[in-house]
């Protein structure tokens, strides 16, 4: 499955803002997400399938269905199946582990609540005699980045049972027999065309940031993007190659900027600034602060700066309010940030 | 999950109303817990998740599954009560269990051990999350999304204190004492009131205003984000320190007394807020003796009972307000459908703050042939009712009216399967959600029924223990049951809008559109689809193909010119072709098709009378009986009245209502009511 060759993620031409917001969530997963609004046809999914070329690798426990890290002693689920990895790492014994690249999970449209959430494994119940649980996709994404293409066609009960797990972190299950709970931490990305119906403000809050786009007008770019996907068409193989170079970079950059993260500071009056464009542009609640700030460290992280800058928070605040700013019931998402901190 | 950090319930800035009624909650389990409603984000869900690393530990039997109290013999589950005297006891923190929206109506009350039933043939009870929150606290996110049958659940049980389990051959009971701690943004829909009334206390929660605190917050979250057991060191000592004040007012509770002429009090300030029924006063005295002995006093003064009266009213005296308004006063279009009052007064001043919204002012003027704005003179209109109307107008648009709750308008149950979500009609459905209502040896779905499979299989075990192969069951493909499930899913909503000039005389128009924007804010609660079509003119016009979003169906409703004949006919016959198609496309859906109309036709299609052609086109429209009718009549009450729109009703065998009629009778509006006798 891993050997069809994806199209690299450097090859995207243009939508960088778009790009960006991936990679900020990828330097620093407690982003939360990011939700990509936009026609159709605009690289919304090729950008996150690509992802998976330049995701940094983690630990797990081999076998561990819940991607559990050997180190996270905090996030053993106690009622797991595999009892020797939660002693493992509980008794801080040795355990196996193997490291590989963070999961890119698609939930479809069409998903069912028990495929989402995991459900009692019938079979064995009823060749065994005994309950367990076939874990869902939540589990699969621990850890990893859950992607939903048209997130606002998604089912309703689904969306409840999403915004459930990743306000908690953690995915508890009380459904046919079963009681279970596992960690669920997942970066949520989200595709959608606004034509089809708005988001609940609920869900599109637990969206970190929130990037609207649209196709290129200029026709040079459009030209570029004809050609390389000739290119991909014709030879996946060798137009994957001459891009990875490009690849490794952006790899090796995302990379260095996750080890530089804690030790970027923020300025008070940059705090204060976060805070004031909340304020001013009128948000629900503290969560848009909290991203910004994050958001805006990350950026620094990301471009090699030891301290936020106000740019920074200039450009995290363009990514985190447009879906935050407080709408009449029924009203459209802004799209220009700094517009309606003038005009607020 | 015990090893989860959480984040200190001391390190929460602000939201203090939030702590205290959290905290006299912890102190004095018999307020009856907490309904938590605010804006997201506002650590609504951190700081309930936090509390649990405060209560105060309590003595339980051993093993006990339900968590009996050693020492309230009265109270015990069936199986502790054989044996009342031989009970060992074990001492452990106060839990706080979640319940998942997800949860199944098995694992809510309890359902049949399977692992039991299977290996040792012994029909026993699992016990579910309400054995589990026995004695604890039971923790509902966004209880408002909670699926009607659970809720009920809950109900009962925190009716009674204990919750009778008969189902699946089982007949078991067990106190389940909890103290309910739901969370919700009123954004998303409204609890039922029979729910809302469970709760004891309600804590509106907002944002923190203050940069500075802002600032404080962010700094505190990144640093947990970043190192959290560094960072619960550091408030170790503070929770310690709440966590010791909340066992020691435990300890004293008991000694409190409350004055006599407080508890008159109390009366006087529930009779004067208008409650309904007599939770609030019990609660509110609940509520003061904790809160006198978290402040270390044996003896309830007034203040203490001024401290918690307001969030003892909060949710029963009317239904409590949504999050604070947008500060700026020029966006205030249109109020939440719940917090908007119902008095004359407000009716009409509600139009006035709209008309200040110079984007309005600018879509009208172009389109308003006649002098003055089209607004004040609507207004005019609505406090001078007798006043004639020149009737030459030719096209307006109206601003919309006053927005309220709808009453709830659902399609009747049938037996076809669906798939689909939403919250409105109840139906049979052939995904794996929703209520399992009965089993069927039909077998589609995989949906496999365990509980009746076993039951089915039970019977034959003796006769095929040869065939067993060493498990406990053996099963034969003919035992195998499905469930039958039941949910809620949205329906399509079709409006069919009388958009003609007689609808703009007397600023009907404008009520109307406050009735289907309030009709549109329920559709978009309850996820319907929703299509728009208007007539006026000598034609009707499709406004909005069916869709999900109505967002565009409220912008275009804004838009919606008014002016011209009214060829009604020629609006039901497009609505018909919509409907067709729709069904077409999706035979089993149930749609809605909601005629907003006086029924004044004057533009006929053919040679008869636009009336009787009308009249005629509806009868033959209401023959399809997958289609539901609902006509809102528009007609104003006064001397001269046609009743048009409810013959156009019988026609179709529509549920007929006035645009007052469709307002849900909440709470509030009984309060209301007697409040003016």
């Amino acid at each position: 499955m891993n050997k069809r060759p994806i199209y690299p993620f450097t090859a995207i031409v243009g939508q960088e803002k778009m790009k960006l917001a991936l990679i900020l969530n990828i330097i620093n997963p407690s982003l939360s997400g990011v939700l990509i609004r936009g026609e159709k046809g605009t690289a919304k999914s090729t950008a996150v399938r690509a992802l998976a070329d330049i995701l940094p690798s983690i630990d797990v426990v081999s076998g561990c269905p819940f991607q559990h890290s050997p180190l996270g002693k905090h996030d053993v689920c106690m009622e797991c199946g595999h009892d020797t990895c939660r002693e493992a790492v509980l008794g801080e014994k040795e355990v196996s582990v193997e490291t590989r690249g963070i999961n890119v999970i698609e939930l479809p449209v069409g998903a069912t609540e028990d495929r989402v959430v995991g459900t009692m494994d019938l079979e064995h119940a009823l060749k065994k005699g005994e309950k367990r649980i076939e874990p869902g996709i939540l589990a699969a994404a621990h850890r990893g980045i859950l992607y939903v293409d048209e997130v606002n066609l998604l089912d309703d009960h689904v969306v409840d049972v999403l915004l459930d797990s990743a306000a908690m972190g953690v995915n508890t299950i009380e459904r046919e027999g079963v009681s279970f709970s596992h960690p669920a931490r997942f970066t949520l990305v989200g595709t959608m065309n606004p034509e089809e119906g708005e988001l609940r403000p609920q869900l599109l809050d637990r969206f970190g940031l929130c990037v609207n786009i649209e196709g290129i007008h200029d026709p040079d770019d459009r030209v570029a993007i004809m050609e390389r996907r000739m290119q991909f068409d014709e030879d996946p193989g060798v137009f994957c190659k001459t891009w990875e170079p490009e690849s490794r970079k952006l790899a090796d950059t995302i990379k260095s900027a996750i080890t530089l993260y804690p030790e970027v500071t923020m300025a008070r009056e940059l705090l204060y600034e976060a805070a004031s464009y909340c304020l001013e542009v009128g948000v629900d609640g503290h969560r848009g602060d909290i991203i910004i700030m994050k958001t805006a460290k990350t950026l620094a992280a990301y471009n090699r700066q030891r301290e936020v800058k106000k740019d920074d928070v200039d450009a995290a605040a363009e990514l985190v309010l447009p879906h935050r700013i407080r709408r009449q019931p029924l009203q459209d998402i802004v799209v220009d940030v700094k517009s309606m901190r003038k005009a607020g | 999950m015990k090893h989860l950090d959480l984040f200190p319930f001391s390190a929460i800035i602000g939201q203090e109303a939030l702590k205290l009624v959290l905290i006299l909650n912890a102190v004095n389990p018999r307020i009856g817990g907490v309904l938590i409603r605010g804006e997201k984000g506002t650590a609504k869900s951190t700081t309930v998740r936090a509390l649990s690393m405060l209560l105060p530990e309590i003595k339980v039997v051993t093993a006990c599954p339900y968590s009996c109290d050693p020492d309230d013999p009265d109270n015990l589950c069936d199986q502790c009560a054989k044996n009342p005297s031989g009970l060992k006891t074990t001492v452990r923190r106060q839990k706080v269990v979640t319940l998942p929206l997800n949860a199944t109506e098995d694992r809510v009350s309890g359902g049949i051990d399977f692992n039991r039933a299977v290996k040792e043939g012994v029909r026993t009870l699992q016990p579910g999350v309400l054995a589990e929150a026995h004695r604890g606290i039971l923790y509902v996110d966004e209880v408002n999304l909670l699926d009607d049958h659970i809720v009920d659940i809950i109900l009962d049980a925190a009716a009674s204190g204990r919750n009778r389990i008969e189902r699946e051959g089982i007949s078991f009971a067990h106190p389940s004492d909890f103290i309910l701690v739901g969370t919700m943004n009123p954004e998303e829909g409204d609890l039922r009131p029979q729910l809302l009334d469970r709760f004891g206390l309600s804590v509106e929660v907002a944002s923190e205003k203050d940069p500075d605190l802002r600032i404080l917050m962010m700094e505190r979250r990144e640093a947990f984000d970043q190192t959290p057991t560094d960072f619960l060191r550091q408030f170790d000592h503070e929770n310690e320190t709440i966590a010791g004040r909340i066992e020691s007012a435990g300890e004293i509770l008991r000694q409190v007394k409350l004055p006599k002429y407080l508890r008159t009090l109390i009366t006087e300030i529930c009779t004067e807020n208008n409650v309904a029924g007599h939770r609030a006063d019990l609660t509110i005295e609940q509520a003061a003796i904790a809160h006198a002995a978290w402040c270390r006093r044996v003896e309830v003064s007034a203040e203490d009972i001024q401290a918690v009266a307001g969030f003892a009213l909060l949710h029963r005296r009317r239904e409590a307000a949504p999050p604070p308004p947008p500060p700026e006063e020029d966006k205030k279009q249109e109020a939440p459908p719940d917090n908007e009052p119902k008095d004359k007064q407000k009716d009409q001043e509600q139009p006035e703050e709209m008309s200040d919204d110079p984007m309005d002012k600018a879509q009208q003027e172009p389109s308003e042939p006649e002098p003055g704005d089209p607004d004040d003179s609507s207004e005019q209109e609505r406090q001078e009712q007798e006043k004639p109307r020149p009737e030459d107008i030719v096209e307006q648009i109206f601003d919309v009216g006053e927005t309220f709750k709808v009453k709830k308008i659902i399609s009747p149950k049938d037996r076809v399967f669906r798939r689909g979500s939403g919250r409105r009609s109840r139906t049979r459905i052939s995904q794996k959600q929703g209520r399992y209502v009965k089993s069927t040896m039909q077998r589609k779905s995989g949906d496999v029924a365990l509980d009746a499979t076993l039951r089915a299989a039970a019977p034959y075990q003796i006769h095929r223990s040869y065939e067993r192969n060493g498990l406990a069951v053996c099963l034969k493909p003919e035992d195998i049951r499905e469930k039958i499930r039941e949910k809620r899913i949205g329906n399509f909503l079709l409006f069919i809008v009388d958009a003609s000039g007689s609808m703009g005389a007397r600023g009907r128009m404008a009520a109307s559109k406050g009735a289907i924007m309030s009709l549109l804010m329920d559709a978009y609660q309850k996820r319907d689809k929703v299509g728009m079509l208007s007539f006026r003119k000598d034609e009707a016009f499709v406004n909005l193909p069916p869709t999900s979003s109505i967002e565009l169906a409220a912008r275009l409703l804004k838009e919606m010119p008014v002016g011209g004949r009214t060829p009604l006919s020629a609006g039901l016959v497009k609505g018909y072709e919509i409907i067709r198609n729709y069904l077409l496309r999706e035979p089993s859906a149930r749609p809605i098709v909601l005629i907003i109309t006086d029924g004044k036709s004057n533009v006929s299609l053919g040679d008869r009378k636009p009336v009787d052609e009308a009249l005629l086109l509806a009868s033959k429209m209401g023959a399809d009986d997958r289609v539901q009718y609902v006509v809102v009549d528009t007609e104003e009450n006064g001397l001269v009245r046609f009743g048009l729109a409810k013959r156009l009703a019988n026609e179709t065998s529509a549920a007929y209502f006035k645009i007052d009629d469709l307002k849900a009778d909440t709470l509030m509006n009984i309060v209301k009511e007697s409040n003016r006798q």
